[in-house]
């Protein structure tokens, strides 16, 4: 069997060695002292944080993705949004002048930052309203299955 | 039901890409060699393999909050064991009445080799000469009459605002807009940083910074 002239995997491999970056352990280590700058958290909740909430997003947002037990990890997604969101509130009123800390490139925590947290959490909150919705409704197989003699 | 189903990929996929860009790795900007470093305002060896430059407004409480709780453990384990080259950028914000003063008095004071008690004092003073604007005093009050005067005397010179100016420029280019700001750099990459650090966890990036290889 002939290759693929494109192959997916190779292209993400090559992808991924294009764009510079520092190693894991660099950058959990300075994401901590992202996480400790919003000053909500002794040392050991902020490494505790910094080291399991990367992987915990990846993983949650997957789940999202292929939609298994949906109004579970949306519930737990929107909590950790709103989570989010008032720690954004807290710092801003406080007025800490840190990093946001959202986003890979480096940005002051400023009232776009709140509106912008603000809506992805409202989104978070409207996929989760919508994931019970659905579920209260029958499932259109069962429906079919009843139809049938 | 296929509506539906779009809605809820639509909206995981925001999130999902949300999310992941905040766990992407800290963004690794132009690695261009530092320039423009008052040798006066620049501590440990240049050889370091980390250099922090922390771009600073005496007037700023988190700055105060940096310097009295964090930097004396930086100094003593990473700056004078060699690991770490601290330069110190100057960075008045336009908001704060004598940050420009202070930093006048403070670079005068580290032109005759008085960095730490000057800074020292200006920090620990900050609440008191921030409402009288008596920067003056402040220095004065840990330094000899001589040294005093050739304190103003440089003060009064002039010759100070250029290399201020030359800290401000350099903190433009990283896109400074709060202070304090430390840039760390290490292996070609640039890693800035807003706000105050606690020393344990500061410590923590710095070793991964050094072990890598």
């Amino acid at each position: 069997m002939e290759s693929s002239p494109f192959n997916l995997r190779r292209a993400i491999i090559w992808i991924g060695r294009l764009v510079p970056r520092p190693p894991l352990g660099v950058a959990l280590s300075f994401f901590a002292m992202q996480v400790d700058s919003y000053q909500l958290l002794p040392p050991w909740g902020v490494n505790f944080v910094a080291h399991t909430l990367p992987f915990a997003e990846i993983a949650l947002g997957l789940l999202l993705l292929i939609g298994w037990r949906l109004r579970i990890w949306a519930t737990v997604v929107t909590l950790i949004m709103l989570g989010f969101f008032a720690a954004v509130v807290r710092s801003y009123a406080l007025g800490l002048q840190i990093n946001c800390g959202c986003f890979a490139n480096p940005e002051p925590l400023t009232i776009k930052t709140i509106y912008r947290d603000g809506a992805l959490a409202a989104l978070g909150l409207l996929m989760t309203i919508f994931a019970f919705i659905e579920a209260r409704k029958s499932h259109p197989w069962s429906g079919a299955e009843k139809a049938s003699p | 039901m296929i509506r539906r189903r779009a809605l809820f990929g639509t909206i995981g996929l925001t999130l999902l890409v949300s999310v992941s860009v905040l766990i992407a790795k800290a963004a690794p900007q132009s690695a261009a060699g530092i320039t423009d470093v008052d040798p006066h305002k620049a501590f440990g060896s240049k050889n370091a393999p980390v250099i922090m430059e922390v771009f600073s407004d005496y007037q700023c409480p988190s700055c105060k909050a940096l310097f009295l709780n964090t930097n004396r453990q930086l100094m003593d384990n990473y700056v004078t064991t060699g690991k770490v080259y601290l330069v110190h950028r100057d960075f008045p914000l336009a908001m704060h009445a004598y940050s420009r003063i202070a930093a006048r008095y403070a670079r005068a004071a580290a032109l005759l080799g008085k960095t730490e008690p000057v800074e020292q004092a200006i920090y620990q003073n900050q609440e008191r000469w921030e409402q009288s604007g008596d920067v003056d005093g402040t220095v004065a009050a840990v330094l000899s009459p001589a040294e005093m005067n050739k304190v103003r005397a440089l003060v009064k010179g002039g010759t100070l605002e250029p290399l201020i100016d030359k800290d401000y420029a350099v903190g433009q280019m990283y896109r400074v807009n709060q202070t304090p700001t430390t840039v760390f750099h290490c292996k070609g990459q640039t890693y800035p940083y807003s706000g105050a650090m606690s020393y344990d966890i500061l410590k923590q990036f710095l070793e991964q910074l050094l072990s890598q290889k």
